[in-house]
């Protein structure tokens, strides 16, 4: 087995990419200690720092050695010949890069190295530095191993991306091992066509340099703790903080756009596992960054700020840990592959909460209690089992020493916080943020709550989410509104709901302008109480978010009197509120216009069984489809994806249909995870056409047979009154005659003749009469056809079953018959670009935050 | 301070109440038997398609109606009407989640998620 030698393999270039992979964890491993121990003696700080360039150095050296072999098409390695081949099209080589586990560690990686780098040098031989590069160094320590691929005893540490193909687990018993020459001849498997498209491009990266900002705040609110500095932190790492909700923001709704343009969930939000572990870290960042503000001006919610700070990054693990550990099995579509890593990553979540809980204990002997404690329990459960219980255990005696160490160690504030001041708004906002996470985390988390308790709970559907979620949004967009004209401290009530009750006045009276027409004119009496509840929520919500664009938009240009560099919180607000009024509205007021004319309506089974999504179109015929005829044309191949072309004809003023615009909606015939549809949307600036086709054929015939002739024959067995479907009509055996009577014909064995007959109904309610004739002359079975022409049907009679009362008919239909048709669902989805516009006012304004918050640390240290 | 104790109090009272009610109303994952015994409950039932019984998709009928029968993890079989179109590559689905309620004999299903063969059963490294 040994003794092969493989031609052409590259080996050098494996061992250059697990040099650095040795390297880039060493180096973290000593920049980390080297940097804690420069907190009680400077002389080491030097080599702290150039041990985390030289993790900088091998980080980016694993990065472009990996790089190097996808643009080389090096197959021997099995990541490059999963990822990756020959055919493929070199703009998607980054998309390559982090298809797999190991690209996205390392792209998380990257950037965490990137931000280090550059808070290094900010922080250099500051108060921050020290502590906060242990942090950094410690969780690259942690990211680093991920990439080890090394198995300590039968524990898998890391998955490496320098394997060779033929020492993969899963092939290493495949014949290609036994060919020395394999390599001349292997192609790689090469990038999902799923994944083939710019999005693939620029999504990932954001999100992981998102991912990867949530490490800034969390290593000050840690070093904090450490250096129980509690207060001095915040003005550093609110820019960062800022930059963190901008990037990890724009990830989630890239996301969202992603969902929206190119896969066919049927929206922009379908509350997956996916996008709730990714949206979770983004709600607690964002009330982190309130909470710092509040720390800053006032002093207070210090726990709360330390609490959520922590909290994101612990929520980035635990998403981390849900997405790839194969733990929500059949709960998301976009879940990775399990890599055997579920241990590892557990315990990196559990590591980074005991090291939370340990820094907040500030007594020396309860601190070491609880570290030996929780040792304990891990060795215990690793000898002896009970590893759920213990694992509760720890987790609910974890939640309770934080409790205790917060009121016995915690500085706490001494005055009461004012009802009218803008701080306890915010903190109120900052509450309904963190509320809103426990629940998507919570919902999300079933598959994690079965697994501990045994339970079978299954994974909630949209409006599970949107019934808990709409309240929230409500209050959320109400405390949006207001909290700006709060002053800190203290501020006259009279005063304020005088200067806040303009906006008010003028969104409840536009709002139920537009609300009343919207969701209680047409269907609110008939509508079902919880409909009811939906429908009055929804409409309070409309108000609520155009209360917080206006109340925004009013502190701006009046109390800010239009002045850009202060305004960065107002702008950002009034993007927020146009997201959600952007996807209230697309969402809440989405429209049906597929729905097809099948008669059969299930009652009693609930609005969720809505058999009337989706039409049928037939080449060449044009139907009637919300304000639009449509007609399917016809559909093409390229490559693996089928196009099919979709005509939209509006009727003009003298009354006749004129062509507006084409669809051409695809099916991707994926060959790793078969048949794909995509969708095609008409954008318009007031609503988009949405439209995908669900059910289709996607062999694109070429041969031009005959179409005349009949298609195979089936058989069909029934009693009288039954019903035959062929694909254009409805047959129905409405009775059997005879010639001669029972007796006539046991007398006279000679003839008998029984006609049957057939009512043919096609789709537009036309009758027509079959009457197959079944002959029996002496014995010997003769069937006279008939045919009726205008369906292009060909019925033959050719069997009676005296005994179970039944007689058998053969049809046949024309080729010309089988014309190609598709389904398709398309829906309209008004005013979704308002929620486009939202996040595109949403980063202006975040951005203007951010310079600000710059240029405010610049000014204090010249001051300084 | 105290307010926002208190505060804290209420958000902590308020999402157990969530998960409390929530959980009444939640589905869980069940076998036909258990969802015949609650005709009017959601379930979400895992099973594998019975192959021997026909599949009747008639588009021009209805296009959003698709009968089949399913076999659920204990073996027992029933008639499935989905209410959607038929999925794509519905022959090549190893496992079947339906989601939906039993109405007399049938389950109706509102929802329908497949799992298809692992992705690395067509891509296995091939030299020819």
């Amino acid at each position: 087995m040994n003794t092969i030698d493989y031609v052409g393999e590259r080996l050098w270039i494996g061992h250059i990419g697990n040099g650095f992979v040795v390297l880039s964890f060493v180096s973290a491993l000593l920049a980390c200690i080297l940097f804690y121990i420069s907190a009680k003696n400077k002389n080491h700080l030097n080599f702290a720092r150039l041990a985390f360039n030289l993790h900088s150095i091998s980080v980016l050296g694993i990065a472009g050695t990996l790089f190097f072999m996808l643009f080389n098409h090096f197959f021997e390695y099995q990541y490059v010949w999963q990822h990756s081949n020959t055919d493929m099209d070199m703009k998607f080589i980054l998309s390559c890069f982090w298809e797999g586990q190991e690209g996205s560690f390392l792209l998380w990686t990257f950037w965490n190295v990137v931000l280090g780098l550059i808070l290094k040098k900010q922080l250099k031989d500051g108060l921050w530095e020290i502590p906060v590069m242990t942090i950094f160094a410690l969780v690259q320590v942690f990211l680093a191993s991920m990439l080890l691929g090394i198995y300590l005893f039968d524990f898998k540490i890391g998955s490496n991306p320098f394997l060779l193909l033929r020492q993969h687990a899963e092939f290493s018993n495949l014949p290609f091992i036994q060919n020395a020459n394999y390599l001349a001849k292997l192609n790689g498997r090469g990038l999902n066509p799923l994944l083939m498209n710019y999005w693939m491009t620029i999504h990932p990266p954001t999100l992981f340099l998102g991912f990867a900002s949530t490490l800034i705040p969390f290593s000050f609110s840690i070093a904090a703790l450490w250096n129980k500095q509690y207060t001095k932190w915040q003005v550093v790492a609110l820019p960062w903080t800022y930059f963190g909700i901008l990037i990890l923001g724009v990830g989630v709704l890239m996301g969202g756009a992603w969902a929206y343009e190119a896969l066919s969930f049927g929206g922009f939000w379908a509350w997956d596992p996916v996008e709730n572990s990714s949206l979770v870290p983004w709600l607690v960042l964002v009330a982190a960054g309130h909470t710092m503000i509040i720390n800053k001006n006032k002093g207070g919610s210090l726990f709360t700020t330390h609490f959520l700070a922590i909290g994101s990054f612990l929520l980035v693990l635990y998403s981390t840990f849900l997405t790839r550990s194969g733990v929500l099995g059949n709960a998301s579509v976009h879940a990775f592959t399990d890599l055997g890593m579920t241990g590892q990553l557990v315990i990196y979540v559990l590591a980074f909460v005991l090291i939370t809980v340990a820094l907040l204990i500030n007594n020396k002997l309860f601190k070491i209690t609880y570290l030996i404690l929780s040792f304990l329990i891990l060795a215990f459960g690793i000898i002896f089992g009970y590893k759920k219980v213990l694992l509760m255990f720890w987790i609910l005696s974890s939640v309770i020493i934080t409790a205790a160490a917060y009121y016995l160690y915690f500085p706490k504030e001494k005055e009461e916080e004012e009802l009218f001041s803008r701080e306890f708004w915010m903190f109120l906002g900052a509450l309904i943020l963190i509320l809103s996470s426990l629940i998507i985390t919570y919902f999300t988390s079933l598959p994690v709550i079965n697994k501990l308790f045994n339970t079978d709970y299954a994974p909630p559907k949209v409006p599970v989410y949107n019934i808990w979620m709409v309240p929230f949004s409500i209050i959320t967009m109400l405390l949006i509104a207001c909290a700006q004209f709060l002053k800190y401290k203290k501020t006259n009530p009279k005063q304020f709901i005088k200067r806040i009750s303009y906006s008010f006045l003028v969104s409840v009276i536009f709002g139920l302008a537009c609300a009343i027409p919207l969701y209680f004119m047409s269907n609110f009496s008939t509508a079902s109480n919880s409909d009811k509840w939906n429908l009055i929520s929804y409409a309070s919500l409309f108000i609520a978010s155009l209360f917080a664009v206006l109340a925004n938009a009013d502190y701006w240009l009046i109390m800010l009197k239009g002045k850009v560099l202060k305004s960065g919180a107002a702008i950002a607000h009034i993007g927020f509120a146009l997201i959600l009024l952007g996807a209230l509205i697309s969402t809440s007021k989405k429209i049906v216009l597929s729905k097809n004319t099948a008669q059969r309506k299930v009652s009693g089974l609930g609005a969720d069984f809505d058999d009337k999504k989706s039409i049928l179109l037939t080449q060449g015929d044009t139907l009637p489809m919300g304000p639009y005829l449509v007609t399917y044309t016809g559909k093409k191949r390229e490559g693996i994806n089928v196009y099919f072309n979709v005509n939209y004809l509006k009727v003009n003023k003298n009354g006749k249909p004129e062509f507006d615009f084409t669809l051409v909606p695809h099916v991707q015939d994926n060959p790793r995870m078969g048949k794909a549809p995509e969708p095609a949307t008409k954008h318009y600036l007031n609503r988009d056409i949405y439209t995908h086709v669900t059910y289709a054929d996607l062999n694109v015939d070429t041969i031009t047979t005959n179409k005349n002739v009949f298609a195979t024959a089936k058989n069909y067995i029934g009693h009288i009154g039954d019903t035959i479907y062929s694909s254009n009509a409805i047959i129905i055996i409405d009775s059997l005659k005879t010639n001669i009577n029972k007796s006539e014909y046991e007398k006279n064995d000679s003839l008998l003749e029984v006609t049957a007959v057939l009512r043919c109904i096609n789709i537009s309610s036309k009758v027509f009469y079959a009457y197959p004739k079944f002959i029996i002359q002496n014995n010997v079975v003769i069937p006279k056809e008939a045919i009726v022409d205008q369906l292009g049907l060909k019925l033959v009679f050719w069997k009676i079953n005296p005994d179970e009362g039944t007689i058998e008919i053969t049809m046949s239909e024309k080729l010309s018959n089988n014309k190609d048709f598709i389904v398709m669902e398309a829906y309209v989805f008004p005013f979704i670009n308002i929620l486009w516009l939202g996040c595109l006012i949403m980063s202006v304004g975040i951005i203007i935050s951010i310079i600000e918050r710059i240029r405010v640390i610049k000014l204090q240290a010249i001051k300084a | 301070m105290k307010k926002f104790h208190i505060l804290g109090v209420l958000v902590i009272g308020v999402a157990i109440g969530v998960i409390l009610v929530s959980l009444k109303n939640t589905s869980t994952y069940a076998d036909f038997n258990e969802a015949m015994q609650s005709p009017d409950k959601e379930f979400h039932v895992v099973g594998k398609l019975d192959k021997l019984a026909s599949q009747i998709y008639e588009p021009k009928v209805n296009p959003d109606q698709f009968l089949f029968s399913m076999i659920d993890n204990k073996g027992v079989i029933k008639h499935v009407v989905l209410h959607k179109s038929k999925p794509q590559d519905f022959e090549k689905s190893e496992q079947i989640v339906l989601i939906g309620k039993m109405k007399g004999d049938d389950f109706h299903a509102n929802d329908i998620l497949m799992k298809c063969p692992s992705k690395y059963s067509d891509g296995k490294p091939q030299i020819n």
